[in-house]
């Protein structure tokens, strides 16, 4: 059996699947997204063989397999779960040493970390209500006619910012209609719907003793206005990764040679993963 | 002789109550729209032509629901809650908590036995506890309003929902529906999430005996049997729609 060297983490997401994976000295070196879907084992599977395929691995190199986010115990694969928390503040210590708080914005929920020497300390997090999660962004796009992914852009071209004073996400997409059938211009709705969502994840990360430096994750993290309206409502700088969607699986996988010891010393048999497990779920 | 009238603007439907000599002489609906102030126009006009009277007739008007500024006719603005409660006292004297399901709020009223409001609890931040979300629900699964209650009945096996958000129940729902789950099973499911909502509305301004439902979403049979099995009460209908606007029209009789 050839070494097992590299690790790999999966994050499946509510609205993406993430794969990463590490080598034996904590590099990341292969990142793959693919949406979540209905399918969880599918995708999860999908991703994970075109992560190995960019790699020029098979399961069979990998040492460890950690499975974290909302759909981890989806991963046939996996040697273990780990809750999407402590990878994140893992993957976030990670990239930024000094990281204190971690703020992720994820499809469907949204969640703040506290971080200490890249343990988790404390938590909050939002997956009751639409509202400052990504799926708030997503509404107000499908609304508004416009991508998800030019939201920002076009939004930072306001010169005066509407107010939203709904917090509901079903209630605020109706004013934004009645905005834009007032004539509002385009980037001031999207300056307030970004300080929207901005207003709403700084109430809840108030609840945590927020200290420098900041992170912030998850998809929404590619929303250049998100992040200006978050850094302004917070009054501290805001760091972004420059692959903030990866944060999590990254976690997962550079979590993976821990846990791999922590089996090991315990007496845990190397468990012997199938690329056919993986086929199966393909060809279906 | 006497004739006084009440128009409740709602964010859905106007209504419309005409009292001459302390009896209902017309009753109208209408489809609010964009413009309100249109909208309660249409109904005065057509509550006139109905009871074959000139405007001129009129002893005076009140007007509840929405604010709306430059209504063209002479009135005299009030709460609708006050009106709601009013109009529930007039027809359901034994009442004592109100529902008042909006279609982007809700309430829960708590009155004495003069019909005054000792109490109340208002939810409208979140479309999952309003008439909205019956709304999407229906639209998820293209059917009519008024075949949500009938279809909810026949559930044998309620769907039973992880969320409290509209958003993502809609999300829930559409799974549901992926997965193979029936069409009555899923709205007995929504109904349930709603009473839920509602009761702990409810339980907020305090549940007190006998109990009736307000607004539109009352003509929902399936609400109305989650709603009571939730509360462990019956409740009491009586004309869920109009009435925030016969008590408007009381109101305006009881001023002068």
């Amino acid at each position: 059996m050839a070494a097992r060297k590299y690790y790999a983490g999966i994050d499946l997401g509510s609205t993406m699947t993430k794969a990463a994976i590490a080598d034996e000295e904590g590099n990341i070196i292969v990142k793959v997204a693919g949406p979540t879907g209905a399918e969880h084992r599918r995708l999860a599977n999908l991703v994970m063989l075109q992560a190995f395929k960019e790699a020029g691995l098979t399961l069979n190199d990998i040492g460890y397999v950690v499975a974290t986010g909302y759909g981890r115990v989806n991963v046939p694969f996996a040697d273990c779960q780990i809750t999407e928390l402590t990878c994140h503040a893992r993957g976030v210590s990670h990239l930024f040493p000094a990281a204190g708080t971690a703020i992720d914005i994820g499809g469907q929920d949204a969640k703040g970390l506290t971080i200490s020497s890249g343990r988790l300390v404390d938590f909050v997090m939002n997956d009751r209500c639409a509202a400052g999660t990504g799926r708030f962004l997503e509404m107000m796009a499908t609304t508004l006619g416009i991508r998800l992914e030019e939201m920002g852009e076009i939004s930072l071209a306001a010169r005066e910012k509407v107010e939203i004073s709904n917090t509901c996400t079903v209630f605020a997409q109706s004013e934004i209609v009645a905005l834009l059938s007032q004539g509002r211009p385009l980037p001031d709705i999207l300056a307030g719907v970004h300080d929207a969502i901005a207003s709403r994840v700084v109430r809840m990360v108030s609840s945590l003793k927020v200290r420098p430096d900041v992170v912030l994750t998850g998809g929404v993290a590619l929303n250049r206005a998100v992040v200006a309206a978050i850094t302004e409502k917070l009054g501290c700088p805001v760091l972004v990764p420059e692959e903030p969607l990866f944060t999590g699986a990254n976690g997962a996988a550079l979590l993976a040679p821990e846990m791999a010891r922590r089996a090991a010393s315990k007496g845990e048999p190397v468990r012997e993963r199938h690329l056919a497990e993986l086929r199966l779920y393909e060809e279906s | 002789m006497a004739i006084y009238m009440g128009i409740d603007i709602g964010s859905s439907a106007t209504k419309g109550v005409l009292l001459k000599s302390g009896r209902v002489a017309a009753h109208y609906l209408l489809a609010s729209g964009g413009d309100y102030r249109a909208a309660a126009q249409s109904v005065r006009e057509e509550l006139l032509r109905k009871a074959g009277l000139k405007e001129k007739a009129i002893t005076a008007t009140a007007v509840t629901g929405h604010n709306v500024s430059n209504l063209p006719f002479e009135h005299k603005r009030l709460a609708d809650i006050r009106c709601c409660a009013r109009g529930i006292h007039f027809l359901s004297p034994e009442a004592r908590t109100i529902i008042d399901i909006q279609a982007l709020s809700s309430r829960a009223i708590r009155i004495n036995e003069e019909g005054r409001v000792t109490d109340f609890a208002t939810s409208e931040k979140c479309a999952a506890g309003s008439g909205r979300f019956l709304e999407m629900m229906a639209n998820i699964l293209r059917i009519d309003f008024e075949e949500m209650g009938p279809l909810s009945l026949e559930s044998r096996s309620p769907v039973s929902f992880t969320t409290s958000c509209a958003v993502f129940e809609e999300s829930e729902v559409i799974s549901r529906i992926a997965e193979g789950a029936a069409v009555p099973d899923i709205l007995a499911g929504v109904h349930q999430s709603l009473s839920e909502k509602l009761a702990a509305l409810v339980h907020k301004a305090g549940l007190e005996e006998c109990v009736a439902l307000s607004g539109g979403a009352a003509l929902d049979e399936g609400l109305v049997k989650s709603l009571e099995e939730k509360l462990g009460v019956k409740l009491l209908l009586p004309q869920p729609r109009l009435v925030t606007a016969l008590g408007a029209a009381i109101m305006a009789a009881e001023a002068n």
